[in-house]
């Protein structure tokens, strides 16, 4: 009888580790991960499972001095692969994009456009300023409150950096990552997987580039004339053929420790302190996959000639941001694009 | 071991079972629990005599709004006049952050893929009072008692009632058919009235209003108390008496000379660009009580129990022009002859500002 208890309790040992062991491999879903109770605390104490470092404090307080990392670009430029990075790194969570922190953005450059508007609204004693700190305010509950708390917190929300400049304004430590991509690809993506997107027409190869080209415009403008080279630009194609050497540039430019957990984000989907994924989301089902080169050539041959010849008129921002509008496909593996043009940053990164 | 069938069922279930314990104490172990987080958002004001005000979701708060042009402007500068009580100006931007914020809680699409995005209602509702509280304590000199003025902000009184639950509201109310004719005379754009047209507006206001009621109802008798302009003007002691009761604050006879306070530290501040500016820098008076009568459309006129059934219901006669509103108070008809005469001229400072493009000074959330 011993014998066989013995046996009994051996084979269970010997199941437990296997468990553990494969459980250690794979992902598995947190059952918290999306049921969060109204109850939020910005005063935080709390004990994660993670390997953090015990001088790693979280901070007691979110305010303007609080040093955000925003995450964004024109939809379908690598936006999610970046924050899933990102979020892979133990001191750094990003999460899910949040979708009304661009709605109140956008309602806000609105209301600051109209000279009468903000006439109006001094009068009323919403000064810029008033309206400045209520809008950091609902920031700064939306960013905080919507994923497990970490040291540096981070937002990607693809068109928020279409107010780069007002963000870098309402948080002078925020640090900008944007996120380009060959505009030909982006728009590529976003038609054979319809990916709805506001102002742009999925019927139209034409249409999506020109407004690919606004966009990017806008976006791009205000990074260069970020403050301090706070904003970097990140070419899609250097990311996913360069990964090591992209991202060691990248968390030095946000003043974080290296690590190689940030090489392997697919190992920590839907882990603590990792990589949190939506359904909702159109991205996630190629972002559970590692950093790889599928999705960099796959326009070539399917844009229509019309719209092949005028490329270089119709999006000038293609060449300005390096890719050649003549050329399908480009060499990705171009030395120049692998060097960040703006000299402002290179010099904010070497002082 | 001879194996029996009994004794492969009891390894069987010993094995899942041993699986199933260390898969949960596993997750248990590495996933972040439920942390118990207390959230503390204050704001700290400091007036010109360095007195430190603290406002947070718990801080009591008054509402005022009501249909435009049905005395909330006249409301608000009477409370303003109270040296406990700080109202200001329209912010503008409160009712359209409602609006907002209305949007992502429909039963939509939309709703769902916020929930999966792991932006949940309770912390939309967080974002949106921060937002709030930052706008009405800061647009302001600080008082103990904050109130705010958005006329359409009664249409989310429930909703404020539950993110702000010391709150109150004051929901003014105004005979229909001078509401309209103030608006239309006086050309005052508001999103979804046609100001070409007397029908359309008295629709309007009988649907606009008659949500407002019923939220006024929802929120329940002892925080939304409803203020009819008629009394306001024709009794103003004795409705002032109710509010204040109503606010818990002392009784100051200010409330009753509003117009001394404008422009004074602590008192009633105005905005040039709104469009009761020249008419409450008078004192209370019965100017335009009736003025309405007479420029109703006949048509218009017959049909009016069809067109406006909220008349009715607030007790407004709709066969009647006007109406008997009662009697007035001695002062008032005082205050009235003294206006007639010309003595309340709008000063310079306070003269509107000449803007080139339409403003558009309510914008209606769509409901």
């Amino acid at each position: 009888m011993r014998k066989k208890t013995c046996n009994v309790l051996l084979v269970c040992g010997v199941i437990s580790s296997i468990t553990v062991f494969y459980l250690g491999l794979s992902p598995i879903e947190c059952p918290t991960a999306h049921s969060r109770s109204g109850q939020h605390g910005w005063a935080v104490n709390l004990q994660t499972g993670q390997n953090l470092s015990n001088l790693l404090q979280l901070p007691e307080e979110y305010n303007e001095e609080t040093p955000l990392i925003f995450i964004g670009g024109v939809p379908r430029s690598g936006t999610t692969l970046m924050r899933a990075m990102l979020d892979a790194h133990p001191l750094v969570r990003c999460g899910e994009e949040t979708r009304v922190i661009p709605r109140l953005l956008a309602m806000q450059a609105s209301w600051s456009h109209s000279a009468h508007e903000r006439v109006r609204l001094d009068e009323a004693g919403v000064t810029q300023e008033v309206l400045d700190s209520a809008v950091r305010a609902f920031l700064l509950e939306i960013i905080v409150g919507h994923g497990e708390p970490a040291p540096r917190l981070c937002n990607k929300d693809p068109f928020a950096l279409k107010s780069l400049n007002y963000l870098s304004k309402l948080f002078p430590k925020a640090k900008f990552i944007l996120m380009l991509r060959d505009g030909r690809a982006t728009v590529h993506s976003m038609i054979s997987r319809k990916v709805t997107i506001t102002g742009f027409d999925l019927k139209s190869y034409r249409d999506c580039l020109v407004k690919w080209n606004r966009a990017v415009e806008v976006m791009y403008d205000q990074c260069l004339a970020a403050a301090d080279g706070n904003c970097l630009p990140v070419h899609y194609e250097q990311l996913v053929l360069h990964p090591e050497r992209v991202m060691h540039k990248l968390l030095q430019f946000l003043d974080l420790p290296w690590d190689t957990a940030v090489l392997h984000h697919e190992q920590f989907i839907g882990k603590a302190g990792g990589v949190s994924l939506s359904k909702v989301e159109l991205s996630t089902d190629q972002v559970i996959k590692p950093v790889n080169t599928e999705a960099l050539s796959k326009w070539v041959g399917k844009i229509p000639a019309d719209v092949v010849n005028d490329m270089a008129s119709l999006a000038p921002m293609l060449s300005r941001l390096g890719y050649d509008p003549l050329a399908n496909p480009p060499n990705y593996n171009k030395p120049d694009l692998l060097f960040l043009k703006n000299t402002k940053i290179a010099r904010a990164i070497l002082n | 071991m001879r194996l029996s069938v009994k004794r492969s069922v009891v390894l069987l279930l010993t094995i899942f079972g041993t699986y199933t314990l260390t898969r949960t104490l596993y997750e248990v172990l590495t996933c972040p629990g439920e942390v118990p987080r207390t959230h503390v958002v204050s704001i700290g004001v400091q007036n010109l005599n360095q007195t430190l005000y603290r406002y947070d979701q718990n801080t009591p708060m008054v509402f005022v709004g009501g249909v435009p042009r049905s005395g909330t402007t006249l409301m608000r500068a009477m409370l303003d006049a109270h040296p406990d009580i700080r109202c200001g100006e329209e912010t503008r931007v409160i009712p359209r952050m409602l609006s907002l914020r209305q949007g992502w809680g429909r039963q939509t699409e939309e709703r769902w893929a916020l929930e999966e995005e792991g932006v949940s209602q309770e912390m939309l509702d967080a974002a949106t009072r921060a937002f709030l509280l930052e706008i009405i304590a800061r647009h302001g000199d600080p008082a103990p008692l904050l109130c705010n003025k958005d006329p359409f902000t009664l249409k989310s009184a429930l909703y404020l009632s539950y993110i702000f639950p010391n709150s109150k509201f004051l929901l003014m109310l105004r005979d229909g058919r001078a509401s309209v004719h103030s608006m239309i005379s006086r050309r005052v754009t508001i999103g979804g009235f046609n100001l070409s047209s007397y029908r359309d507006c008295l629709t309007k206001w009988s649907n606009a209003v008659e949500v407002m009621f019923s939220q006024c109802m929802a929120v329940g008798r002892s925080r939304c108390m409803t203020v009819r302009y008629e009394d306001l003007v024709l009794q103003p002691r004795a409705t002032m008496q109710r509010v204040l009761h109503f606010l818990k604050s002392p009784w100051h006879e200010g409330v009753l000379h509003h117009e001394e306070a404008i422009g004074q530290p602590g008192g009633v501040s105005l905005s040039r660009s709104e469009r009761s500016t020249d008419q409450v820098i008078k004192p209370i008076n019965l100017e335009a009580l009736t003025r309405w009568v007479g420029h109703i459309p006949a048509d218009v006129q017959q049909d009016m129990e069809n067109i406006a059934p909220m008349l009715s219901r607030l007790g407004y006669n709709p066969k009647a022009n006007p109406p008997d509103y009662g009697p007035p108070d001695p002062e008032v008809i005082n205050n009235t002859e003294r206006v007639l005469r010309g003595d309340f001229k709008t000063p310079t400072r306070l003269k509107r500002l000449v803007q080139g493009s339409p403003n558009i000074v309510f914008k209606e959330g769509r409901n």
